[in-house]
């Protein structure tokens, strides 16, 4: 069985159950191995519970139980990038920007799906993407901005097509 | 990346934000040199989809909207629901209307504005736009 475990920020794993054992979990960390419908606070784990002593005192059920029934209801969805992908495809890398647009509906398709841990994959491949695209266009801006002002290069023929955008 | 908290990145931005408007109110873009060009209509000739942003948002910042729409009215008509994305994304709206998101910004959305694009793209270019 493979093991993730969430701190809130980011998702690690696939761990052996031995491997998780010596993760820097506690009892309230959320853990998801495969087949698991949502994820879960370590304590709940059967094979975990051995790690945190006895289970709390008898009280209101943890609020994230009435999610488990569809990890879907109560958590939100992982950040898409769709928005700045889209505007990073049409102001300036196109291939970067859809990659962006590609990752960002799969994170959608697989949360609704139930795999919340692939969506948080796929949140992060559509962010990395983003990015790069984004970063590479302010690049060629500043690289434009240098060559028209400091070496004076203003009329490239490259540009003389007009002064579009 | 450079780590800084995430008051001073807020900031950061906006002041960005605030220096870009007050530059594309002053300066009309159209005519100036060290405006960025658009790479892909210097090669092609043909406008892409965010050709006349610029002078777009020029217009749109003298209120000028006729002006604004004929430079890029995708951009124009499509700036409600950047900002409305913003919010969902940033101003905690997701967690506050999931459905409203997913109806706005989910699956078929993504489809859907991904493929007026690319209308808009091919359209502009037929009918100079």
């Amino acid at each position: 069985m493979e093991y993730h475990y969430n701190d809130g920020v980011t998702n690690y794993g696939p761990f052996t159950l031995e491997q998780l054992k010596q993760q820097p979990i506690n009892r309230n960390t959320q853990i998801w191995y495969t087949g698991l419908p949502a994820w879960k606070p370590a304590y709940e784990i059967p094979e975990l519970a051995s790690l945190f002593g006895s289970p709390p005192a008898q009280g209101p059920p943890p609020v994230r139980q009435a999610y488990a029934q569809s990890p879907v209801q109560g958590q939100a969805v992982p950040k898409t990038w769709l928005l700045e992908s889209i505007l990073v495809t049409i102001f300036c890398c196109l291939p970067f920007g859809i990659a962006g647009i590609v990752f960002a509906s799969r994170v959608e398709s697989r949360f609704y799906a139930g795999d919340v841990n692939g969506a948080v994959q796929a949140s992060h491949e559509a962010g990395k993407w983003t990015k790069i695209g984004f970063w590479l266009g302010m690049a060629g801006v500043i690289i434009y901005l240098i060559l028209v002002f400091i070496i004076g290069v203003g009329e490239f023929a490259f540009f003389k097509n007009g002064n579009n955008f | 990346m450079v780590i800084i908290s995430r008051g001073y990145r807020v900031l950061l931005i906006l002041s960005v934000l605030a220096l870009l408007i007050v530059l594309y109110y002053l300066i009309d873009p159209m005519g100036q040199k060290w405006f960025p060009k658009c790479p892909f209509y210097g090669i092609t000739g043909y406008k892409c989809p965010g050709c006349g942003s610029q002078r777009a948002v020029h217009q749109l910042l003298h209120f000028n909207f006729t002006g604004a729409l004929q430079e890029n009215a995708l951009l124009i008509i499509s700036l409600p629901y950047i900002l409305l994305a913003f919010l969902f994304d940033y101003a905690g709206f997701k967690t506050r209307w999931p459905k409203a998101r997913k109806v706005l910004f989910g699956f078929n959305a993504i489809v859907i504005v991904l493929l007026i694009v690319i209308g808009w793209w091919i359209m502009r270019n037929l009918f100079a736009w």
